[in-house]
């Protein structure tokens, strides 16, 4: 006769040989972190079946920002939750100066060569670009030509702003900034404008919260990046992405190896499948909008560029000198703004 | 077999609770008293810079109002809905269980952004409001305390209203019929025997609504804006954007220390009634 104790040990052994077929046929794993929403489902649909396919490694992500996956190999002190990081420039520098990440052996990319130069550093390796402008509403406002169009009418009264806190929220204040004066390490000028309009901003948001603003209409234009812009019009918000006459900005999005990494083999093979061509090819388009950093990879007429090396015409920002002064910057921006 | 003291029995959630709850908070109260990022220098830096710094307590007496101000709309919508309750059929006690439960079931995220739609310039209640022809301009809801209270009002309510009903569904009936019989008017009844003998439930919401409110990081952010700083927000800036993990330890002490002596105020208020009540 069957007891309880008899059946649940067969449901467990029948449990345990189910998983069997699956643990023999891995050939490994690799955990990655992505940042939430666009890249977590590109990465998911795009580029895990792209490498279990050529490498048989199964991908599994964890969506975190890049301040988060900071904190979190920070608090693990040697024990990363995860094998790969992919951050911004800012975090990538807090990254480097705490001595998160593993030495980059860029021998290890077979892709390599079709990377431009100085896509690969020591440190990690480049695996999309971002570029940044001002997206807005082409039925409600005229078309900005500049930096300083934000803060004069009629585009101030529509305008939504976020602060310090991301990465594109950061080199726009800067340009803004530059557009009155400042410099890359003085956002005083920035500051000085800002709080002469202040009354009339239409929004001043949390960077998660302002494609809803937009798409609620309550700001009409913004500082963004040229993805948000694309994923909102594929949403059927009326929005376009303008380059100020002064230059859009670009910045890279790099990935690297978390010191202490448990698979660091297959961490070389995801960053390899990622600026592979036909990830590529198939990140370049909607819903995904990525830029790419693959030469073979055609880029659509949507983007601003025709070609990756137009980028190295792009405004770009030293890092190493905007991150001792952001906390600074955060805080101020809390004070001056703060009803 | 020898059995077990009542002291025994409780050791394995005390431990669980030292290991997972007190030990966090004692190194979180160990970091605030270091002076650099890095964790390396002791003293009593950030604390100096937090107190020494007027915007800290402005921040912190607005997340304080914040939390009245959301209790104080709670109790004001939520009270008569709770005398509603008590003199509704078992039918209708049920349906008003499922439309005050439902919000639960939601993500606090969907909720948030669901107040975006209606509270934004073309949301809901400006297009209706301009449709009716009572406002000729938009409304500004969106990114001001009024809109934020008004959002947490609804995402708080059920922390409100279960320990109330809970509370007033025992009362007994016949309290009101004899307040009745001897003369009392029905607002008199509601305030000299009904709301006494509810106070237990109406002090356990407000604590409730209180914390989940001043502590309502996402809704605070997202409706409200970066504008209206609260403790949240500073702590999250602090410790996830700046790495600043001393001052943001500071900033979660001062949050909990602030919630915790209004909290207490509550309870003693709630002590204070029981006892006007029995005694």
């Amino acid at each position: 006769m069957f007891n309880r104790r008899s059946l649940l040990a067969g449901a467990t052994a029948l449990g345990g040989a189910s998983l069997l077929p699956s643990l023999a046929y891995a050939k490994g794993i690799v955990t990655a972190a992505t940042y939430p929403g666009s890249w977590e489902e590109a990465y998911r649909t795009v580029v895990a079946p792209a490498l279990k396919k050529v490498h048989d490694i199964d991908l599994e992500l964890q969506p975190l920002y890049a301040v988060d996956q900071i904190a979190k190999v920070r608090a693990a002190r040697g024990a990363p939750p995860f094998d790969a990081f992919v951050l911004d420039p800012g975090p990538r520098i807090t990254g480097i100066e705490g001595g998160l990440f593993e030495k980059f052996d860029a021998k290890k990319i077979g892709n390599a060569s079709k990377l431009p130069t100085g896509m690969i550093d020591e440190w990690g390796i480049c695996v999309g670009a971002q570029v940044v402008g001002i997206g807005y509403n082409p039925k409600k406002l005229p078309k900005p030509t500049s930096w300083k169009d934000l803060l004069s009418d009629p585009w101030v009264s529509r305008l939504g702003i976020t602060g310090f806190q991301t990465t594109f929220g950061t080199v726009s204040l800067i340009e803004i900034a530059k557009a009155f004066g400042g410099s890359e390490t003085n956002v005083e000028p920035a500051f000085v404008e800002l709080k002469k309009v202040l009354p009339k901003i239409a929004a001043v948001g949390n960077p998660a919260a302002m494609a809803g603003l937009l798409q609620q209409g309550q700001c009409d234009i913004t500082y963004t990046n040229i993805q948000t812009v694309a994923i909102l019009k594929s949403r059927g918000v009326d929005i376009e992405f303008v380059k100020p006459d002064s230059g859009a900005v670009a910045f890279f999005t790099t990935m690297h190896i978390a010191k202490g990494a448990t698979d660091v083999e297959n961490a070389y093979k995801y960053f390899d499948t990622v600026v592979s061509k036909a990830v590529g090819d198939a990140l370049v388009q909607p819903p995904h909008n990525f830029i790419p950093v693959n030469r073979e990879v055609v880029l659509p007429s949507s983007l601003p560029m025709t070609n990756l090396d137009e980028m190295s015409t792009y405004v770009r920002h030293d890092w190493s000198k905007i991150n001792p002064l952001r906390a600074a910057w955060i805080e101020k921006f809390n004070k001056e703004m703060a009803k | 077999m020898k059995k077990l003291a009542e002291w025994q029995l409780a050791l394995p959630l005390t431990l669980a609770f030292a290991s997972i709850f007190l030990a966090p908070l004692l190194m979180l109260v160990g970091v605030s008293f270091f002076n650099d990022d890095k964790i390396t220098e002791p003293g009593f830096g950030q604390w100096a810079k937090f107190l020494g710094d007027p915007f800290s307590y402005k921040v912190i007496f607005d997340t304080m109002m914040l939390g009245l101000k959301t209790v104080c709309a709670t109790i004001l919508i939520g009270y008569p809905l709770a005398l509603v309750y008590l003199d509704a059929s078992p039918r209708l006690q049920k349906v008003l269980i499922f439309v005050i439960v439902m919000p639960l079931l939601l993500s606090v995220v969907v909720r948030t952004f669901a107040w975006i739609v209606v509270l934004g310039r073309e949301g809901v209640v400006n297009t209706v409001l301009m449709q009716l022809g009572v406002i000729s301009e938009p409304l500004r809801l969106l990114q001001t305390e009024l809109g934020l209270v008004i959002s947490l009002t609804q995402i708080e309510m059920p922390l409100m209203l279960l320990p109330l009903i809970s509370v007033m569904s025992r009362l007994d009936p016949n309290l009101r019929d004899a307040s009745a019989a001897l003369g009392a008017s029905r607002w008199r009844t509601l305030f000299t025997v009904i709301v006494p003998l509810s106070m237990p439930g109406l002090v356990a919401g407000c604590l409730l609504v209180f914390a989940s409110s001043t502590t309502a990081f996402i809704s605070q952010t997202v409706i409200g804006g970066v504008r209206l700083i609260y403790l949240p927000l500073l702590i999250w800036q602090q410790s996830l954007v700046v790495f600043n993990w001393p001052f943001a330890a500071v900033v979660s002490i001062t949050l909990l220390i602030s919630v915790l002596t209004v909290v207490s105020a509550l309870s003693w208020l709630g002590r204070r009634s029981g006892g006007y009540v029995h005694g």
